[in-house]
């Protein structure tokens, strides 16, 4: 066996055979941008439903009457919650100069009231894991029930919405990105099949004269693997521009002033991903061809 | 060199071969021959690997054809030649690639190659366009490329499946002079043909096949 001579091989299939080559790579980069759209469509999805997940709060308001001691108690208690991911305690004079800094017209009514109405409470960021209707409601009733605690508000309506969002989301993610998985195998292996089709003769003419099985694959599968390289590589850049294109737009547009981090984004893995995926299409299909054209004896 | 015992070849039920049993011996040189379908080239491919008999046996330098697996059929033909009535060469491949092909794939050294290559390629007159891509060659040269690379790495046994069957008279006689040259330096044929002046010219043991049987075995050795 020569490993120059069949990598020298390959080059030269590659050039010769440009033309289905070419049509070999528009595909593979077609079909992988279509799969990368869908990929990345679900990433900043999930980013954008994790980013709104984590913006959820519980507030548990404590009873005005409550000693430090009981307040103190409460808090205890709450680090002890898995749900709980961090505590904010907010004091009855915290809770009055908030107050007044969001709803500074609305400030005189408390100026007439007799002390500060307003009660200390305890804001709760939540674990991801504890976001959906459920547990949250179970986490909910339990805080109720600690001494000292009044009231435990949180958004149930927002989150039951997005719970099912996600859920649903999640659902079409898995359903859509098999379909599409499914045919973008199936459509580059396909291609690559009926280009190395054409070459059935010389495949022939290599086993009349004493060449065995490897020697005729390997130039085949290190075309088909450069072609599934370069067409994943393709597809990285097309995806690329769409995405940078899309970040100028909203960027320019304002609409995403202060949550920059909300704008779209292309994760390393998704690169590594898209080429990936194309050297194993590309390498796999030609595996598939090769062999699946020599397994009649002549 | 080669033995047959009772081969038989049936295709749909219709007999290929009926029963075939003969002897060539090592630097014999035997022609083949018979009207179309008379089994002739399935004669060449069971011995060559291509088809497997539905029955008896086949020894090819005491090799059972019959009985070899698959991934053994190359390491059989190497050490034969093959030569058919459509070329089979590598149009976009230049002579010399389409000549050297044998060697590179038994490994042999590039230096030893080179000569081996231009060895043959001058034995058939063709040394002088080692650089043309064989598409572009006349048939009688497409020819005598696929002779040359099917002796170029020496074998014992060259099997020829109607070599001119695509050639005119003047270039049928330039093969079968190719191929007497060949056989003269010790090369065992088996030339396959229905063209009665190849049968004249090439003088050696004749076989008659008729719908898949033997009935006449001119000069026959045993």
């Amino acid at each position: 066996m020569r490993p120059l001579y069949l990598l020298r091989e390959a080059m030269t299939n590659l050039r010769v055979h440009r033309g289905n080559v070419l049509i070999g790579i528009v595909t593979t980069a077609f079909t992988l941008v279509c799969f990368g759209v869908f990929v990345l469509l679900y990433l900043n999805l999930k980013n954008l439903t994790g980013t709104l997940q984590g913006d959820i709060e519980v507030v548990v308001y404590l009873d005005p009457g409550a000693s430090e001691q009981v307040m103190s108690l409460v808090q205890k208690r709450l680090r002890t919650e898995p749900a709980a991911v961090a505590l904010t305690f907010v004091s009855k004079e915290q809770a009055l100069r908030e107050f007044a800094e969001q709803f500074p017209e609305e400030s005189l009514l408390l100026e007439g009231m007799d002390g500060n109405p307003l009660p200390a409470s305890v804001v709760i960021s939540l674990s991801p894991r504890f976001l959906d209707t459920e547990s949250l409601g179970a986490f909910a009733e339990r805080v109720k029930q600690l001494p000292g605690v009044t009231h435990v508000a949180y958004s149930q309506d927002w989150i039951d919405t997005l719970t099912l969002v996600v859920s649903y989301f999640e659902l079409g993610a898995v359903v859509i990105g098999t379909i599409l998985a499914v045919s973008t195998v199936t459509i580059i292996a396909n291609t690559i099949r009926l280009s190395l089709y054409t070459r059935k003769e010389e495949i022939e003419i290599l086993r009349l004269i004493g060449a065995t099985g490897a020697f005729i694959a390997i130039p085949y599968v290190i075309e088909g693997t450069i072609l599934g390289a370069v067409g994943g590589g393709l597809s990285l850049a097309v995806l690329k521009g769409i995405v940078e294109f899309f970040r100028l737009e909203l960027s320019a547009s304002g609409w995403f002033m202060g949550v920059e981090h909300m704008l779209p984004v292309f994760p390393k893995q998704v690169s590594f991903l898209l080429v990936m995926t194309g050297m194993l299409l590309g390498c796999g299909s030609s595996v598939l061809s090769v062999f699946g054209l020599m397994k009649v004896r002549n | 060199m080669i033995q047959l015992f009772h081969v038989s070849k049936f295709y749909d039920r219709c007999a290929a071969l009926d029963d075939v049993s003969f002897r060539i011996d090592k630097g014999e040189c035997v022609i083949l021959t018979g009207p179309s379908g008379a089994g002739k080239t399935t004669l060449l491919k069971v011995i060559f690997g291509a088809e497997i008999p539905d029955t008896g046996q086949i020894l090819v330098q005491n090799r059972n054809v019959a009985r070899l697996r698959g991934r053994a059929i190359p390491y059989l033909r190497r050490t034969m030649g093959i030569v058919l009535q459509n070329f089979q060469l590598l149009p976009k491949k230049t002579v010399y690639e389409n000549v050297v092909l044998p060697l590179v794939i038994q490994g042999v050294k590039r230096r030893e190659a080179r000569k081996r290559v231009v060895d043959v390629l001058t034995a058939v007159g063709m040394d002088h366009k080692q650089t043309i891509r064989t598409g572009v060659l006349s048939a009688g040269e497409q020819q005598r490329i696929c002779i040359a690379r099917a002796i170029v790495n020496s074998p014992i046994l060259l099997l020829a499946d109607e070599p001119t069957g695509n050639l005119d008279a003047a270039l049928t006689v330039e093969i079968v002079e190719l191929l007497k040259r060949i056989h003269a330096q010790g090369t065992t044929i088996l030339l396959a043909t229905h063209n009665q002046r190849v049968v004249e010219q090439m003088s050696g043991r004749v076989i008659h096949l008729q719908a898949g049987h033997v009935v006449i075995d001119e000069g026959a050795t045993s």
